[in-house]
């Protein structure tokens, strides 16, 4: 279950599902290219589909089947359809961690969209001493892998839990900020070409109605950008959803006595390794595929505004 | 309603040697139609846009009436302005984008609604108004943005080319249909065009800008027949008029076989260059038979006939070099290519200018 995982899936089905060509340039480039080519793309990109989805349905089809049946054949079908499996995985703890995980991204995903949709927006519109240095501060941190940053990081979370306790390791407010630093820099990167594409009489033509800085933004620009507001906070939905490295450094639990504010992902991760020889294979995949749903459902649901956001920022 | 005075207002841009409007001086009566008409680059949006508070004055002051609105933000200075691709808000319905000002001046809903259904009455938009400016035609949504500008009742009306990106028939009719308004309305306005025929037929006065340097300000006709300078005589008109370098003779200048007067002070203007610029328009050339002696000589190089009368773009030889020439013909006779015709300068409707621009002829 990776971030890619979701987004590539979409992507053949739409190609193939597409029949009516919208864009009539671009489909006549793709004709002109030949059919050999054609076939070749398409044939890659139905076998990725493939090597993707495989997995997918092996997951879900095994949290319906018994261990024996997971351990015999991996194309079996489950003898008898039973969602027992669901049912021991959210007793597990799963209910708990979707629950963590539903408030800490609650959380980050606003603090998210609301500061980065603001700072590109600033960045992009206003012109001031330092703008760029701002700009490329932001951008640098795209570039910086969070892997060099996880010791640091959390030593000063648990510093800044011994000061402010509820900013410290295993908080939803601390791992709340965390987030959101983690995912502003593409968020302003990619918002900050967003806002320079739309069109300034518009900001103009409100600021001559009357509105305000503040007001500008959200009620003229911040509608006009929806599209860009959307694919990012897929984005940002995905990559925080599968977050697996930050939780599992910053939300331990600190004692016997601290409650288990385990993600999603750092769960799983757990339930698997806790099982030891005891191993509830089907539990496992239930709960595997309760954390890939609503991340599938979202994607799906806003599929085409994702595209839509992308094309019109790049293509222009 | 109220006048608007530029007073020295400049325009730097930031990293720019030059200013982009430079002492602007400029008043505008309360009630009229101003248009500043100039090429692109001369500083005609850059000035409309320091009145409506877009850009910066670096030097100078903007006064609207007797309020300094120098350094206001926009939205206190009681101005609404019409952009040239509209800048309609796309996500608000026609009603929406026309009372999005009020809205946000705290009008109540119900006097709101009067007020956009009575600017949608005027610009025929009434069916209109619960559509998106998507789905509307370019005329429909210019007409949008008149509506915006006209809801609000304000003080001063800045057009920036709202015309521009209309087909042409389209232009010929929303140009009549805004002069109108505003002569309904009353309401000063300042219209941005590089369209000399919009600069001609809609504004009260016309101020030609050059360079970030106002050039002429005065009524249309007036401009026409009185060109301050040698820029303003090539920019008004259409096709432009012909300016000429020719060499000075005794008591006024030669042009072809004829001699021009020039009064003895005017000339005295030029100091002791030889040559000035003598202009006449296309339409102040008579046509003589050939064998004449004051008759110029035009070879003729293409004919535009428009119906109502033609054109003939030529060549003469002015002091030993070829000069391009443009000559306004009868429609019902009109030469062909390649052939020779004669003119003259029709004598009361010359001008003559200094090398330097400045006009000499009175």
């Amino acid at each position: 279950m990776s971030t890619n995982t979701d987004a590539t899936t979409g992507i053949p089905a739409q190609r193939g599902g597409d029949d009516k060509p919208r864009r009539p340039g671009k489909e006549q480039r793709f004709a002109d290219g030949g059919g050999v080519l054609n076939v070749f793309s398409h044939g890659f990109l139905a076998l990725w589909a493939l090597l993707i989805i495989g997995p997918l349905i092996w997951i879900v089809l095994g949290s319906f089947k018994n261990n024996t049946e997971i351990g015999s054949s991996a194309w079996s079908w489950p003898s008898h359809w039973s969602f027992d499996a669901f049912g021991r995985a959210w007793q597990k703890g799963i209910g708990d961690f979707f629950v963590n995980t539903l408030i800490v991204l609650a959380g980050s995903l606003t603090l998210t969209m609301l500061l980065g949709a603001m700072a590109a927006y600033v960045l992009a519109r206003y012109e001031f001493r330092g703008n760029r240095v701002i700009y490329y501060f932001f951008v640098a941190g795209a570039m910086f892998p969070v892997y060099l940053a996880l010791v640091p990081l959390f030593f000063m979370v648990k510093n800044l839990g011994d000061v402010i306790p509820w900013l410290g390791l295993n908080q939803y407010v601390g791992l709340i900020l965390v987030y959101t630093a983690y995912s502003l820099p593409f968020t302003v990167f990619f918002l900050y070409s967003f806002f320079r594409s739309l069109p300034s009489a518009v900001h103009e033509a409100a600021m001559i109605d009357g509105c305000s800085h503040s007001r500008a933004f959200f009620q003229v620009m911040v509608p006009m950008a929806k599209s860009g507001l959307i694919s990012v906070f897929i984005f940002n939905v995905l990559g925080q959803w599968n977050q697996y490295l930050l939780p599992l450094t910053l939300m331990q639990q600190q004692s016997g006595s601290d409650p288990d504010h385990s993600m999603l992902a750092q769960g799983l991760m757990n339930l698997a390794q806790q099982s030891g020889y005891a191993s509830d294979f089907p539990g496992l995949f239930a709960g595997m595929t309760i954390a890939m749903l609503p991340v599938l459902v979202v994607y799906l649901s806003f599929q085409r505004q994702v595209q839509a956001g992308l094309t019109s920022a790049t293509l222009k | 309603m109220a006048s608007v005075t530029y007073d020295k207002a400049t325009r730097v841009y930031p990293g720019a040697d030059k200013p982009s409007v430079d002492a602007l001086d400029l008043e505008i009566g309360d009630g009229e139609f101003l248009v500043l008409v100039g090429p692109s680059g001369c500083g005609k949006s850059t000035s409309l846009r320091m009145l409506a508070g877009l850009e910066d004055v670096n030097q100078g002051a903007i006064r609207i009436g007797d309020r300094d609105v120098t350094h206001l933000p926009p939205k206190d200075r009681d101005i609404a302005m019409v952009f040239q691709n509209y800048a309609l808000y796309p996500h608000m319905t026609v009603a929406e984008n026309m009372g999005f000002a009020l809205k946000i001046a705290g009008v109540n809903k119900a006097d709101l609604r009067t007020k956009v259904e009575e600017a949608a009455k005027i610009l025929d938009l009434t069916e209109f108004l619960d559509r998106k400016p998507k789905a509307l035609s370019g005329g429909q949504r210019q007409r949008v943005a008149m509506g915006r500008a006209i809801v609000r009742q304000p003080q001063v009306f800045l057009m920036d080319e709202p015309l521009s990106n209309l087909d042409a028939k389209l232009r010929v009719s929303t140009r009549t249909q805004i002069a109108s308004l505003q002569r309904r309305l009353g309401i000063t306005t300042v219209y941005v065009t590089h369209d000399q025929t919009e600069a001609m037929t809609m504004g009260d006065r016309v101020a030609v800008l050059d360079k970030g340097l106002l050039q002429q300000v005065d009524a249309p006709r007036a401009m026409y027949d009185r060109p301050a300078n040698l820029f303003v005589a090539g920019f008004i008109g259409s096709p432009a008029m012909n300016l000429v370098e020719v060499p000075l003779v005794d008591g006024g200048v030669k042009f072809g076989g004829s001699v021009i007067n020039i009064d003895r002070a005017d000339l005295a203007k030029a100091g002791d260059a030889k040559t000035v610029v003598v202009g006449i328009r296309p339409e102040h050339f008579q046509i003589v038979p050939a064998g004449g002696l004051e008759g110029v000589a035009v070879t003729v190089n293409v004919v535009e006939e428009l119906g109502a009368d033609g054109f003939v773009y030529g060549t003469t030889q002015v002091s030993g070099q070829d000069k391009d020439i443009v000559v306004r013909v009868h429609s019902r006779e009109i030469p062909q290519r390649g052939e020779t015709i004669h003119v003259v300068p029709v004598g009361t409707e010359t001008h003559v200018f200094a090398t330097t621009g400045e006009r000499l002829s009175r």
